[in-house]
């Protein structure tokens, strides 16, 4: 059985490759890159029929799980088990979280509304669907069309008004973004981190995955700068695939540290435990009844074996 | 698998065919109603004296005498049917297309029961007369039969029962609401919603149709919403949209349509791998073909007769090839031998089941988790008949191919399972039991009788290119066995089971232990 600690194999298990993608689908680039910034070996798995799932994309390795929706997603979850942390100095610079603030919550947003709304879901059929038969597709989409509006706060009466504070937003993001990076590798200096794997994800996927009429993907190509970071980062990064293993830009432990991964909180397991115990009596109690019940009718019933038996003439 | 596509079998009533006297036969044919006769003349309305009749009953004892001597050519000019008001004619006329067939009346009078039970069956009657009439006196050796019917006045009838389902594995509590005969045609229809012991809802909707475009067999369908919780032994739950299809359902033959979207998900997060990578929505488009042939005396309490049963299901047909593609075949042999005292008997069962995905790379893909075998669970062997499914001792879905969950560091957690049984593409039983009255005479009158048994099971994977790594060896080796005797307790809705159980072999991580279980079955 797999995981023993000595040969311990990292797997991602994401959506399926596409659009020239490692990986299509916006929520599982980022941890993709993030790996690969971290030169970090791992296997590449895919799941293709769970398009609705939060739990995408998760890390394996043995028994440890990291999934999507746990602890603030998948990269802040291995920063904090200690399996790979590119921010380990970073996070105390001071515009490490207001950029951090712009790439995941202005730009997500932008991304969002652009895939589901604004260019009417053309690209989900890859990204989503490519293996799932048609009904299921048309129903999950109608789904995931809907959650996504209810995620940005999207009715009849404000669409308009929506769409352009998204737009407005993002554009401002861009610009922000383009001034600070000017020409440098990476956002912070000359060292990766988690938010050029967040911005590298949502770059390439604009550009590569969303139609040439798509509104954002023509406010972000008029940022000349950018496209040549994340062209640059992807030809080192992501189309390397036999390159000879370079020292890691962080080290990290061979063993992470053992921390508590509980699905749910504390206080819901002590509920749990409560309320185990509960049914546990309740389980014992109906089963007394329903004995004494049965044993009353079979003392009752006669012989109802009798009845049972026949002859069948052919 | 797991499908709980189909709709069970209440336990059947089954008519006594006994040879009788003909006398006797004449009143049978109305279902025991008290007829003295039956064969009339051709009623003009005039007043019956006492002459009259006793001129009557001397003319049908010298029938019955005839009868007894020589066969009595007669034909069935007509069938009238009356008392239909909503049903129509051609649906009561296609159950007794049998009396237009006798030619002598002793085949007459066999032809009415069977027609009597026909029009029974279809269950929208409260009563069913049949009559001999003689036919138009210009024609003789005629008889003209009369069908007095009368419809049910509350088309609602509700039901509570226990059944086994053979794809759940488990019992289940049902409670179903019938409208009969909405159309006329004989059709039922019925809304259920059952509850099973492995935690498993089901709510159904279904529609019985006794001909459908002048089919032999009824057409049944059902549209049905389900829930399975296997979370607590593989961390799984499965829920199904589905319609199920009742294409062919004859004495020994049973073929079904089932299309359904089904969502595994595992709302704890602690599934080992390869429930992880099986999460998701699926497609099922199967046809599943069922042959029967069970010649036991009963099967509640088996001690005589032997019986068959083969399951077939083929998965993915469908234009479009991203539905679930597999293979799944169950066999179940079953043999009883009276053993001539205290009503013993012994009985011998073997079972065994395969399934396998098909497709492109086929060998290395892995073969979908709802629908592998899994042994063990509250059921007894002797009464689960359709494949590879209990085992004494053994708790549910307690033994064969595991793998670890993902691990938890909290101590909160040290009394739940740290495994998940991941179920096997291959599954082989077999049982022997010995069952016997106890001399006490107030066991015997209820039918509480005491048993002795053995079983024996294993189970293996094949897809993933695991068949590589399968030997016959290894797989006997590590066949799982237990022994042990009990007391069997038939009540009217189910047959209970108070057993010891010793466990002679198991695996590590089997979920068995010896001691004192209790069973509930349902015949199936």
């Amino acid at each position: 059985m797999e995981g023993d600690q000595e040969t311990e194999v990292y797997t991602l298990v994401a959506r399926k490759p596409s659009f020239d993608l490692p990986t299509a689908c916006p929520n599982c680039l980022p941890a993709y890159i993030y790996l690969k910034l971290a030169q970090l070996p791992f296997e590449l798995a895919f799941n293709s029929t769970f398009p609705d799932s939060d739990e995408l994309p998760y890390f394996e390795s043995g028994t440890y799980v990291a999934y999507n929706n746990e602890d603030g997603g998948v990269i802040e979850k291995l920063k904090k088990d200690g399996i790979v942390n590119l921010d380990s100095q970073l996070q105390s610079l001071p515009d490490y979280l207001s950029l951090k603030a712009l790439i995941v919550s202005w730009l997500e947003e932008a991304l969002t509304y652009e895939i589901w709304v604004g260019t009417e879901g053309i690209s989900t059929t890859k990204i989503y669907y490519s293996d799932l038969p048609w009904v299921i597709s048309k129903v999950l989409f109608y789904k995931q069309t809907y959650l996504a509006k209810n995620r940005l706060g999207i009715t009849k009466e404000n669409a308009e008004q929506r769409e352009k504070q998204i737009y407005k937003r993002a554009s401002e993001a861009y610009e922000a973004l383009s001034t600070r990076l000017g020409e440098q590798k990476f956002l912070f200096e000359d060292r990766p981190s988690s938010l050029d794997a967040f911005l590298l994800s949502h770059m390439l996927f604009i550009i590569q995955a969303l139609p040439v009429t798509s509104v954002l993907r023509c406010k972000l190509l008029e940022h000349s700068n950018l496209v040549r970071y994340a062209e640059k980062l992807k030809s080192e990064f992501l189309e390397a695939s036999s390159s000879s293993p370079s020292p890691p830009l962080h080290s990290f432990p061979s063993s992470f540290p053992r921390k508590s991964s509980k699905p749910k909180g504390k206080p819901k397991v002590e509920k749990t435990e409560e309320e185990k115990k509960f049914k546990k009596r309740a389980r014992f109690f109906l089963a007394a009844q329903f004995l004494a019940v049965v044993v009353y009718v079979s003392v009752m019933g006669g012989g109802s074996s009798e009845e049972l038996e026949y002859e069948d003439e052919d | 698998m797991a499908n709980p596509t189909e709709k069970p079998e209440p336990i059947p009533s089954t008519p006594k065919l006994e040879p009788k006297d003909e006398r006797e036969e004449l009143e049978d044919i109305n279902g025991g109603e008290e007829e003295e006769e039956e064969y009339e003349d051709e009623d003009d309305g005039k007043p019956r004296t006492r002459e009259d009749a006793i001129a009557d009953r001397i003319k049908a004892e010298s029938l019955f005498r005839r009868m007894r001597e020589t066969p009595v050519a007669v034909r069935v000019h007509d069938v009238i049917v009356k008392g239909n008001e909503k049903t129509k004619d051609h649906v009561i006329e296609a159950e007794v297309d049998v009396l237009r067939q006798a030619t002598t009346l002793q085949e007459l009078l066999k032809a009415s029961k069977v027609a009597n039970f026909n029009l029974q069956a279809l269950d929208i009657f409260d009563a069913v007369k049949i009559t001999l009439d003689s036919g138009p006196p210009e024609l003789p050796g005629t008889t003209n039969v009369v069908i007095d019917v009368v419809e049910s006045k509350s088309p609602f009838t509700g039901q509570v029962g226990t059944f086994t389902k053979a794809e759940a594995r488990s019992s289940s509590l049902e409670g179903s609401l019938k409208y009969k005969n909405i159309f006329g045609y004989g059709d039922i229809w019925d809304g259920s919603l059952a509850y099973g012991c492995d935690h498993s809802t089901e709510v159904g909707l279904g529609m019985c149709l006794p001909r459908f475009r002048g089919r032999p067999t009824p057409f049944t369908s059902r549209v049905y919403l389900s829930t399975q919780d296997w979370l607590k032994f593989s961390s799984y739950k499965e829920r199904a949209l589905g319609l199920s299809l009742g294409l062919i359902a004859s004495k020994y033959h049973e073929l079904a349509y089932n299309i359904a979207w089904r969502n595994v998900i595992d709302p704890s997060q602690m599934a080992s791998r390869s429930i992880r990578r099986q999460l998701g929505h699926n497609l099922v488009s199967a046809l599943k073909y069922t042959f029967k042939f069970d010649q036991r005396n009963s099967s509640l309490r088996p001690t005589r007769g032997y019986s068959f049963i083969s399951t077939s299901q083929i998965g993915g047909l469908a234009p479009d090839s991203r539905t679930l593609r597999f293979l799944r075949q169950e066999i179940d042999l079953r043999y009883a031998v009276p053993l001539g005292f205290y009503r013993a008997a012994l009985n011998f069962g073997v079972a065994g089941g395969i399934t396998f995905p098909w497709g492109s790379e086929y060998k290395s893909k892995a073969s979908c988790i709802p629908e592998r075998f899994f042994l063990g669970g509250n059921i007894s062997p002797v009464c689960s008949l359709g494949g590879p499914s209990a085992l004494w001792g053994f708790k549910t879905r307690g033994l064969g191919p595991n793998e670890s969950r993902r691990e938890v560091q909290d101590n909160e957690s040290g009394d739940t399972y740290e495994r998940d049984f991941v179920g096997g593409d291959v599954a082989v039983t077999a049982f022997a039991d010995l069952s016997f009255d106890f001399p006490v005479k107030w066991f015997r009158d209820r039918g509480i009788h005491g048993h002795v048994f053995a079983c024996a099971g294993n189970m293996a994977e094949l897809s993933e290119n695991k068949y590589r790594n399968f030997t016959a060896t290894k797989f006997l080796e590590t066949f799982r066995s237990s022994v042990g005797a009990g007391i069997v307790v038939p009540t009217s809705l189910f047959r209970m089971e108070i057993n010891y159980c010793h466990i002679l072999k198991k695996q590590e991580h089997d979920r068995a232990k010896s001691g004192f279980f209790m069973t509930f079955s349902t015949p199936s």
